[in-house]
């Protein structure tokens, strides 16, 4: 029952925002002349053979593995009350070097990727780390500091990528880094699809998605279950409350940016490990954007970032099928705004009304009672009589029994309010 | 809704002195008049029975320590919330506000502690900002102009309507709001702490103003705890303690000791036998601390004293004096300018906040929301603050879940914190339950020295006297506490030792089983001076 209505409180908020962004976008469809129900249907439409299904669900979850990633990223400095805007930029940088480590060394299998992997983690989580020094030591908001770091990556990337890191050829028309040799490539996980006596695809579904859960599960554990989690936690709900109680604040937004921007190196990784192997001058952007949006939609908690991020890549995936259609392909694009401005609003909505029923719950009674001590078992008794103070609060009695339902409670309330 | 709790009048206790005629005889209606009073919010004492009368035309002013209602009082009368009980009555007749906007069209107009104006705009840019004078669509700064030129010299506020308000000094922005809620029409102002912000000089200015508005047949409602500022500008004055009117005053027959008493409370502990636990050890030394300002004098200067075990050392103050910076700088949120801390043995100046409470110090905060708890954190969560690197909360790098949730639940059973589970939400409780979870937290972790800032502050009196048996309690364990207070009360009935700290510096130790709340009146607003000081 408790455990059931905590679930439905979480799952609220964004519901009610894919509801109202699906009935938003459907009335621009409709004014844009555009039949709502036929984009739903192309969308929904994962093709005709199995093999045609199973390579939906590849790109989908393909996509949503840097997705997730970035979300993760953004979610942490979050969680702190630090917007990291910088992890397009820390991305970005981060994989152009890798990549270029990745294509210069000659290392076997596994340890190949894990130095490129490793380089990527380093370069943005230093490039991160300058946002939280800047902070840190002048005051700079890291808002304003990872935006300007970023239009820096990206321009540094560039220079790379053109000059010293270029492996193609000159007058080639998309520019790349030298590719990784195979050592140094991530094993698909297509044998998945044969075993569950699925059609296998003729794309690669990457490996990288298990680095993906591990992380998402490493970094769930790291902040909700260990202490550093709990300062990282509380100097985000009040960061003079943790200072008094021991968190030193200036070292946990260099630890959290760090951390943040670690993660934020693993976005390019899934696509140049697994399918690119090369940086290159069309290199999927605007991930670091989209995990704003995506940790938007998923609250911050890894679970909800996955979710968030299997539906934005879902929306992403049916991109190309809604232009074979002749559909024009912002629907897509007006769908996912509508949604993250649907899910800022619902999250609001929903914090106000769990923050108004837990004061129904105890804090107003106990006043009424006077003697600021009530338990929220106490209220119905605490409300029937305002004069009850005479009896120090202690008709416990009948309110012990509704402290069942928050809502029942509430209903009870307003009678007597009445 | 609207029962007046009590009937109008001057409420029986503490009324000092002649309130003044009162004004139940006079002809004239009252310019405001609050009957029964009661504002309460979730976990908070605001405002109960309180009872206000203001003639039209004076100066009125309202005393009270910080936390005393003040501001939620104001707030009630300027419309920004309504009361739960009680009726306010403008020149008679009985008014309910919805928001400022009906406030101002009544003829209340508020100038804040903190000005409201945009730096970038000028004198007449901000003043007609939300009510500007239009013609044609378009501002009319001819029409505005002379308005405010109008206003300025009927008030002597001496504004040029077109300097940028970025160039003016602080009691010429002062000047600025006072002309824009006059320009709204305002009768009745209310200056919330107007003099907190000045000089002494602009604070003689700002009391010329004042004359010029009352001689104009204006109100003016004059928010403080400064007693000396209020005895020389109000005509009356009324005392707020603990959320409710306590008495009115005259200030020409009332001393400022007497207004301090009646502020912070004359009732004596009623005479217990108690038998000193002072021990020998000191827990914690203070040497020479001095915290610096980046401007001005430090808030905290050269300030000596030692707790021992098994003693209460009071410090005593009116608030402002540097007590905030002292509680600072023993749990190592700011850096000494001078001086040496000591914890037991140990030098603890360098320690960080982390180090310090794992060496033994704990904290009880003077605003629990702000550093006390995570309010939208579940109980079980503000257990493990403060105290995250040691059992139960933790084990080793991981937070034991269930050991701070089966902890919670012991704290909520013996400290009686009254809340459905340690999974409700920090915000759920009323104020004097959140306080017994912080004091029952604290005390869990069994600290060599509690450092207590205003234990007591916005609780009720059940919650009160709760946590001064605790107090009490640990004191006769053999825990040093280190209590800052502005309650007299408190401070005489729990100190073994007490200080008296004035400007940042102590002026005077007394013993607590003799001081007179006159004599600790006359210290903390340095009436008095002694040769004893520390």
């Amino acid at each position: 029952m408790n455990v059931l209505r905590r679930i439905g409180l979480a799952l609220f908020a964004p519901v009610l925002a894919i509801v109202v962004a699906v009935v938003i976008s459907s009335a621009v469809m409709a004014a844009l002349q555009v039949n709502p129900f036929r984009v739903f249907e192309v969308m929904f439409d994962f093709g005709e053979t199995p093999a045609q299904q199973t390579t939906a669900i590849v790109v989908i979850l393909n996509r949503a593995v840097p997705l997730f990633l970035a979300g993760l990223a953004v979610s942490i400095a979050f969680r702190m009350g630090l917007f990291n805007i910088g992890v397009e930029g820390q991305y970005r940088l981060a994989t152009v070097l890798a990549a270029g480590v990745g294509a210069a060394v000659a290392l076997p299998g596994p340890l190949h990727v894990l130095l490129i992997v490793l380089v990527a983690m380093a370069v943005a989580a230093l490039w991160a780390g300058l946002v939280a020094v800047l902070k840190v030591t002048r005051g700079v908001s890291e808002v304003i500091s990872s935006i300007m770091l970023n239009v820096i990556a990206l321009g540094i990337a560039s220079y790379l990528l053109t000059g010293p890191l270029r492996g193609s050829p000159e007058g080639a028309s998309i520019i790349s880094t030298a590719e990784i040799p195979e050592s140094g490539w991530m094993p698909s996980l297509n044998g998945v699809f044969g075993a569950l006596g699925l059609a296998t695809p003729p794309r690669q579904l990457y490996g990288f998605l298990l680095v993906a859960v591990v992380v998402g599960v490493v970094i769930a554990v790291l902040l909700n279950r260990t202490r550093f989690g709990f300062d990282l936690r509380a100097a985000g709900l009040s960061p003079s409350a943790a200072s008094a109680s021991g968190v030193d604040s200036r070292g946990m937004v260099v630890k959290t940016m760090l951390l943040s921007g670690a993660v934020a190196g693993l976005i390019g990784m899934p696509d140049l490990l697994g399918s690119t192997h090369a940086y290159t001058t069309d290199f999927t952007s605007g991930l670091g954007f989209l995990g704003i949006a995506v940790a938007l939609l998923g609250r911050n908690k890894p679970v909800g970032i996955a979710l968030g991020a299997l539906l934005f890549a879902f929306l992403d995936r049916s991109l190309v099928p809604l232009q074979i259609q002749d559909f024009p392909a912002s629907v897509v694009t007006i769908i996912q705004g509508t949604i993250v401005l649907a899910v800022v609003i619902a999250n609001e909505i929903a914090r106000r009304v769990a923050l108004r029923a837990a004061e129904r719950g105890s804090a107003v009674p106990a006043i009424v009672a006077g003697d600021g001590s009530t338990g929220p078992g106490q209220s119905a008794s605490g409300a029937a009589s305002t004069g009850g103070a005479a009896d120090g609060g202690e008709g416990t009695g009948a309110g012990v029994s509704r402290t069942a339902g928050a809502g029942q409670r509430s209903d009870e309330r307003q009678e007597t309010g009445a | 809704m609207a029962t007046a709790g009590t009937p109008a009048g001057t409420p029986a206790g503490l009324s000092k002195g002649a309130p003044g005629g009162g004004g139940d005889g006079t002809a004239v209606p009252l310019a405001v008049e609050l009957r029964g009073i009661t504002k309460r919010f979730p976990g908070v004492v605001a405002n109960k029975d309180i009872e206000l009368r203001v003639r039209r035309g004076e100066v009125h002013a309202i005393v009270g320590e910080n936390g005393a209602g003040k501001s939620t009082l104001m707030k009630t009368l300027y419309g920004m919330h309504r009361p739960d009980e009680g009726q306010i009555l403008l020149h008679g007749r009985e008014v309910h506000f919805r928001s400022p906007a009906d406030a101002i069209a009544a003829g209340i107009g508020m100038v804040h502690q903190h000005f409201m104006l945009a730096d970038y705009f000028t004198v007449l840019e901000n003043v007609v900002l939300g009510s500007e004078p239009t013609r044609g669509g378009r501002l009319d700064r001819a029409e505005a102009r002379r308005r405010i030129r109008e206003i300025s010299d009927a008030y002597a506020l001496g504004l040029d309507p077109d300097v940028l308000v970025e160039d003016l000094g602080v009691g010429d922005r002062q000047r600025v709001e006072i002309a824009k809620v006059l320009y709204r029409g305002a009768t009745t102002l209310i200056l919330d702490e107007p003099t907190a912000v000045l000089v002494p000089q602009e604070v003689d200015e700002l009391f010329g103003n004042l004359a010029e508005l009352k001689r104009e047949g204006l109100t003016v409602i004059f928010i403080s705890h400064k007693l000396d500022e209020v005895r020389k500008v109000a005509d009356s004055i009324t005392v707020i303690r603990r959320g409710t009117t306590v008495g009115t005053a005259d200030p020409k027959t009332t001393t400022a000791r007497q207004l301090a008493e009646m502020m912070v409370g004359t009732e004596l502990p009623s005479p217990e036998t108690r038998t000193s636990t002072v021990r020998e050890t000191p827990v914690l030394q203070l040497r020479d601390v001095t915290v610096a300002a980046p401007t001005g004098r430090p808030p905290v200067d050269d300030v000596t004293l030692t707790v021992r075990e098994g003693e209460v050392v009071g410090i005593a103050g009116v608030e402002g004096n540097g007590q905030a910076e002292l509680v600072d700088a023993v749990m190592g949120l700011r850096s000494l300018a001078a001086g040496t801390v000591l914890l037991g043995g140990d030098d603890i100046t360098a320690w960080s906040t982390r180090a310090r409470r794992e060496a033994g110090l704990g904290f009880i905060p003077e605003d629990r929301h702000r550093q006390g708890m995570l309010l939208d954190a579940p109980l079980w969560e503000n257990r493990i603050l403060g105290h995250q690197t040691r059992p139960p909360a933790v084990k080793g790098p991981f937070i034991d879940r269930r050991g701070a949730r089966s902890d919670t639940a012991r704290i909520m059973q013996d400290y009686d914190v009254r809340a459905p589970g340690p999974d409700t939400l920090a915000v759920a409780l009323s104020g004097g339950n959140q306080q017994k979870l912080i004091v029952g937290r604290e005390m869990s972790a069994r600290p060599r020295l509690l450092l207590a800032a205003h234990p007591t502050r916005g609780v009720d009196v059940g919650a009160q006297g709760a946590i001064w048996r605790l107090l009490e309690e640990a004191r006769a364990e053999g825990m040093g506490i280190l209590l800052i207070s502005a309650d007299l009360d408190e401070l005489i009935g729990l100190s073994d030792t007490l200080h008296v700290m004035l400007r940042g510096r102590l002026v005077a130790t007394l013993d607590p089983r003799s001081v007179t709340p006159e004599e600790l009146g006359g210290y903390m607003t340095g009436a008095r001076t002694t040769a004893g000081a520390a």
